[in-house]
């Protein structure tokens, strides 16, 4: 029962700043979708306008054929949660209660604690392997432990389209494979709708199933992991000269940056020139 | 339920008990407690006329600023915000203060209506001038200790062109006392701090979730200009009415939240009584020293409650130095 969430003709500024040009966008409802590209592309920018963080100049968001302007805040927060960047919990915080408060949009003002809460925060606890430190605060948890804190409020929301801004920095390759597995796992099992800004071009290949691919605040390419991460599009979205071999286990595409391309960022080529490569 | 939550109760009982009992004239406990249940005696007068209400009001209102300054330090994310650093008081004092000497003919009862018209116009400032596509808690701090300034030199100006009594009488309680404290001065407190502690009471669920900062906050679904506007209406209230009680009493408002804290923890089910009960317990202990450390001279408790706040502030920011 996940639904349709879509932006049409999204324009998007900050301030003075046009950051996103009528930007239309299809998120295929029951799949993991990634959104990659080079740092101001405005990837973070577009999932804050998804989840109403962020009023467009321009142009609306539509969830199931209504535009989300229209949308209470909270009936909205119960169909789409996002974790934003580097959100801090105040000193002393467990993460219980840090979990507790993505049930937030389920609960009226007097509505006392209920069945259903306690569930689905157990349930968050749970998945992220924190039901043993919920009493632990937030700060004296390690990056990754921390980081899973956050994401098992956002699933305590039960919202079925998640969207996640980088939900894998600061994490070390063990927790990374783990977050993006718990992705996997709320697409597969539970028919989620998830949508992640991620940083790795080989374990986005790897775990999601349709990648979009911005440069500039447009979409360069969409698709199937395999029809997006091509040299082409890679060379024109990040101006990095890109391998790209195939994963023999999965048949996804594995990215290996060679060097910058000649002329186009002088600093960068001059860092990698060690790595010069004969493919130029 | 923390079990510091009694405890303090327990601690402000006995502090109340001591409120009444010392003094210029020293009334055992007994003797206390026998004229708080209406026995006759000579010392009957003494507690239930004048430690008494004194005794009240200076718990109410330190409890106000307890309470005042969890809600601030909450909606604005900074642990240095408190209505007497940021100016609120401030705003309240100086429109109290044009009240008692421009205006002195005015009924004293026109005095909380002022001061909260000040808390209001102070945090209405401070928003407007602070915004800007949202606002950060630093730059509102930097604002807030600007219009405390100005308020202040404001409340001085008109203070030099005011008839020398009434501006006495300002003075003595711009620094914050509890010497008038009087049985007939009590409704309108409760009058004003009722309805507010209401709000602020349906709010702490807001409160739990907004102290994690606006992205996350809107991301769960909450309104989150609208809660905050509304507690800092709450929290005018609030500082209006005890400021027009008890003139300007320094650092509770910064110290009670941040000692519950340390206490309760960050729940705001705990932590907002845990605040108001250790304002009350600040403010009756200050008090208490403010009657006796000097006797018969008496202190305002608000010379009192800075010079203790002083030395707290300073460590709170030398804790907060690498931050």
């Amino acid at each position: 029962m996940t639904e349709n969430l879509a932006a049409r003709n999204l324009t998007l500024d900050y301030g003075r700043t046009t950051v996103v040009d009528a930007l239309d966008l299809d998120i295929h409802p029951g799949r993991f979708t990634a959104l990659l590209g080079p740092n101001g592309c405005g990837k973070s920018t577009i999932l804050r306008a998804l989840a109403g963080l962020l009023r467009p100049a321009d142009g609306e968001v539509i969830l199931d054929g209504r535009s989300i302007a229209q949308t209470g805040t909270k009936a909205l927060a119960r169909r789409v949660g996002i974790l934003a960047q580097a959100a801090t919990a105040p000193d002393g915080l467990t993460v219980e209660d840090l979990v507790r408060q993505g049930r937030y949009p389920h609960r009226s003002i007097f509505q006392p604690w209920q069945e259903d809460d306690r569930r689905a925060v157990e349930n968050a606890l749970a998945r992220t392997a924190l039901t043993d430190l919920r009493d632990r605060p937030i700060d004296r948890l390690s990056g990754g432990q921390r980081q899973r804190a956050w994401i098992a409020m956002t699933l305590a929301q039960e919202s079925s389209i998640v969207l996640l801004d980088e939900p894998t920095t600061y994490l070390d390759l063990g927790h990374q494979v783990e977050v993006l597995s718990l992705m996997r796992q709320l697409v597969d099992r539970s028919g989620a709708t998830i949508v992640a800004v991620l940083h790795d071009l080989v374990q986005a290949a790897r775990h999601a199933d349709r990648i979009v691919l911005l440069a500039g605040g447009r979409i360069m390419a969409q698709g199937e992991p395999k029809d997006v991460l091509t040299p082409d599009n890679l060379r024109a979205a990040f101006g990095v000269e890109i391998v790209v071999l195939t994963d023999p286990d999965t048949g996804a595409p594995i990215c290996l940056p060679r060097s910058a391309r000649p002329g186009d960022a002088p600093l960068q080529q001059e860092c990698g020139a060690s790595l010069d490569s004969t493919n130029i | 339920m923390s079990p510091w939550i009694p405890a303090l109760c327990t601690g402000l009982g006995v502090l109340f008990l001591a409120a009444l009992a010392l003094g210029d004239q020293t009334i055992p406990p007994l003797d206390v407690i026998g004229a708080l249940i209406g026995e006759e005696g000579p010392t009957g007068i003494i507690v239930t006329q004048l430690r008494l209400p004194r005794a009240i009001i200076g718990a109410i209102v330190g409890a106000a600023l307890g309470l005042a300054g969890a809600v601030c330090q909450t909606i604005m994310r900074n642990p240095l915000a408190d209505p007497g650093i940021i100016g609120i008081n401030a705003g309240a004092a100086l429109a109290a203060t044009l009240v008692i000497v421009e205006i002195g003919s005015l009924p004293e009862s026109i005095l909380p209506v002022a001061s909260f018209t000040g808390a209001l116009a102070a945090t209405v400032g401070i928003f407007a001038l602070s915004w800007r596509n949202g606002t950060t808690s630093l730059r509102l701090i930097l604002v807030g200790i600007g219009i405390s300034a100005f308020a202040g030199a404001c409340a001085s100006f008109i203070s030099t062109f005011g008839e020398v009594a009434a501006v006495q009488r300002a003075m003595v309680w711009l620094a914050g006392s509890l010497r008038d404290s009087r049985w007939d001065r009590l409704p309108e407190l409760i009058g004003w701090m009722l309805p507010a502690c209401l709000l602020i009471a349906f709010g702490a669920r807001e409160l739990d979730l907004i102290v994690l900062g606006d992205d996350v906050a809107r991301g769960r679904g909450q309104p989150v200009n609208l809660v905050r506007i509304a507690l800092l209406f709450g929290t005018a209230m609030i500082c209006g009415a005890a400021v027009a009680a008890a003139g300007l009493i320094a650092f509770v408002g910064l110290a009670a939240p941040h000692i519950a804290r340390g206490l309760v923890g960050q729940r705001h089910a705990a932590l907002l009584p845990a605040s108001a009960l250790t304002g009350a317990l600040l403010v009756l202990a200050a008090d208490l020293i403010a009657r006796r450390a000097l006797a018969p001279v008496q202190l305002p408790v608000g010379i009192v409650t800075a010079m203790l706040g002083a030395p707290f502030f300073g460590v709170l920011l030398w804790r907060r130095r690498n931050d």
